[in-house]
């Protein structure tokens, strides 16, 4: 689970945290770590479509990505996908953790299951792009929820 | 459901190998590019292996592979290496993202269905199990694997019509000449050729992809954008480097899946070395190496069959030392992933 001091809420039974910004409709996060540093983890509802992951191969160390260009691809059930970076920057880390163990990505996804840091190039626009804060995080996901069991995406 | 009303069909009959894995990946970057959701065949017209996106080349025997006269590939969409010849006839639907679930294994399911009634309608009892794999009783008859390519989904399969598995266990590297032993007796009690029609297969994969998209099936052909694409990736995917892929480190344990749940693991620690198939978590047959046990080998492989691989530590303890050192290696395999 993530951290005792982050604050979180819980949403029809996913637990989300508070401290950090959501990619609507790539189930990623961005939580800020340092003033030049961000890091990038999959959400409660990316983890449970994804499926069980297999693999896990990230951009390297170096790479400079534009928002929605590939940081790195993921496998399950043998389907590879690509993870779109939600923000612009250059990737400073990876969490081998969980590059060597991919399901720690699904057993703490907003804590010890977090992919990359980057060095943003311009946080505060890609920021306006982000789902923050209590008030924008409750009904958006709310929304995919309902959504995503009205397709079918999700059981009821 | 996809914005256009047709579904392009494109047979392309026998091609050579690295062009029985690029037409489908060209096909897949047009479709993102706004051609028709494609369901395409393909014969390779000569044997070679192909890796997974994500897979370690050195999983690969790439010297048998030299001997044999066999290219090594690397495709797009997910999977292990696997050995493909003539015998083999593959489909690949592609379609826009949008038109598939973000659930990866319905989508899966969805569009694998159509290919179960393909393989039912020319009399293969077909079905699609819980792991998402097409078999017969608890052979698998079908390889798959997917991917998104830029902004389309590929899934691809198999109609086996013949199947070497000698050549299929060859390919794969082994630590012991053991493990290669049990994985071809695992892939002849696991996998399954279906012998079939294979112009009636593909007419009937062709209607019940239509069917299940809701599209009218029409005969295509490449786009001049997808014929460019074609031949870049040509040239990509005899690159030594795109072949190498990302280095990534090798496990503890050497393990190799068969099909889902059904994989062999050939794992050390102190000198002792341990072979096991293991199918649904339990061990179907061991071989173990440990100078201590002297003859009484057998009896500990014997102890070994039918036990949970997560359980074996009781059954081994009658064997003393030897016996926990096997322990000891089958505890550092992890099945979660198999």
């Amino acid at each position: 689970m993530s951290s005792d001091i982050t604050p979180t809420i819980e949403v029809q039974g996913y637990e989300l945290a508070l401290d950090r910004g959501y990619e609507p409709e790539t189930h990623l996060w961005v939580l800020v770590v340092a003033p030049d540093r961000v890091r990038v983890g999959m959400d409660p509802l990316g983890v449970e479509t994804g499926g069980a992951l297999a693999q896990l191969a990230l951009v390297p160390v170096g790479t400079e990505v534009r928002r929605g260009e590939p940081l790195g691809s993921v496998e399950a059930e043998k389907f590879v996908g690509p993870l779109q970076s939600p923000v612009s920057g250059t990737v400073v880390a990876h969490n081998e953790a969980t590059v060597a163990d991919p399901g720690l990505v699904h057993r703490d996804p907003l804590g010890e299951g977090w992919l990359v840091e980057l060095e943003p190039t311009d946080l505060e626009a890609d920021r306006q792009l982000l789902v923050e804060g209590a008030e924008q995080v409750v009904p958006w996901f709310e929304h995919k929820i309902a959504d995503y069991r009205l397709k079918g995406v999700l059981a009821e | 459901m996809p914005v256009s009303d047709t579904l392009r069909v494109i047979d392309f009959g026998r091609v050579d190998a690295v062009r029985s894995q690029t037409l489908w990946h060209a096909i897949a970057y047009g479709v993102s590019a706004g051609e028709p959701p494609t369901l395409s065949f393909v014969r390779p017209a000569e044997p070679y292996v192909c890796i997974g996106y994500h897979r370690r080349l050195d999983e690969v025997d790439l010297d048998l592979c030299r001997a044999r006269g066999l290219p090594v590939l690397r495709r797009m969409v997910g999977g292990g290496p696997v050995y493909l010849d003539g015998g083999q006839l593959f489909f690949q639907i592609a379609l826009p993202v949008t038109a598939v679930s973000p659930n990866r294994a319905r989508a899966l399911r969805e569009l694998l269905a159509p290919a179960v009634e393909a393989f039912r309608a020319i009399g293969i009892p077909a079905e699609l199990d819980d792991d998402l794999e097409l078999v017969v009783g608890d052979q698998k008859i079908c390889g798959h694997g997917a991917g998104q390519i830029e902004d389309a989904v590929v899934v691809v399969g198999n109609l086996i019509e013949t199947f070497d598995h000698e050549t299929a266990a060859a390919v794969l590297r082994v630590p012991r000449p053991e493990a290669r032993v049990e994985l071809e007796r695992l892939m002849r009690r696991y996998v399954a050729a279906t012998p079939g029609d294979a112009d009636a297969f593909r007419d009937a994969a062709t209607a019940a992809y239509a069917t299940a998209l809701s599209l009218e099936p029409v005969d295509g052909m490449l786009s001049a954008y997808e014929d460019e694409r074609l031949a870049e990736l040509d040239r990509q995917f005899v690159d030594p480097e795109w072949v190498n892929g990302a280095g990534r480190p090798s496990p503890d344990v050497w393990q190799a899946k068969v099909r889902a749940g059904v994989w062999v693991l050939a794992a050390e620690h102190a000198g002792t070395s341990v072979v096991a198939g293991v199918s649904r978590g339990r061990i179907e047959h061991a071989v173990v190496i440990d100078a201590e046990l002297n003859g009484t080998t057998p009896s500990v492989e014997h102890a070994l069959v039918g036990r949970d691989l997560d359980d074996v530590a009781a059954a081994l303890v009658e064997f003393g030392a030897p016996g926990e050192r096997i322990a000891t290696a089958l505890a550092r395999a992890d099945g979660s992933r198999m």
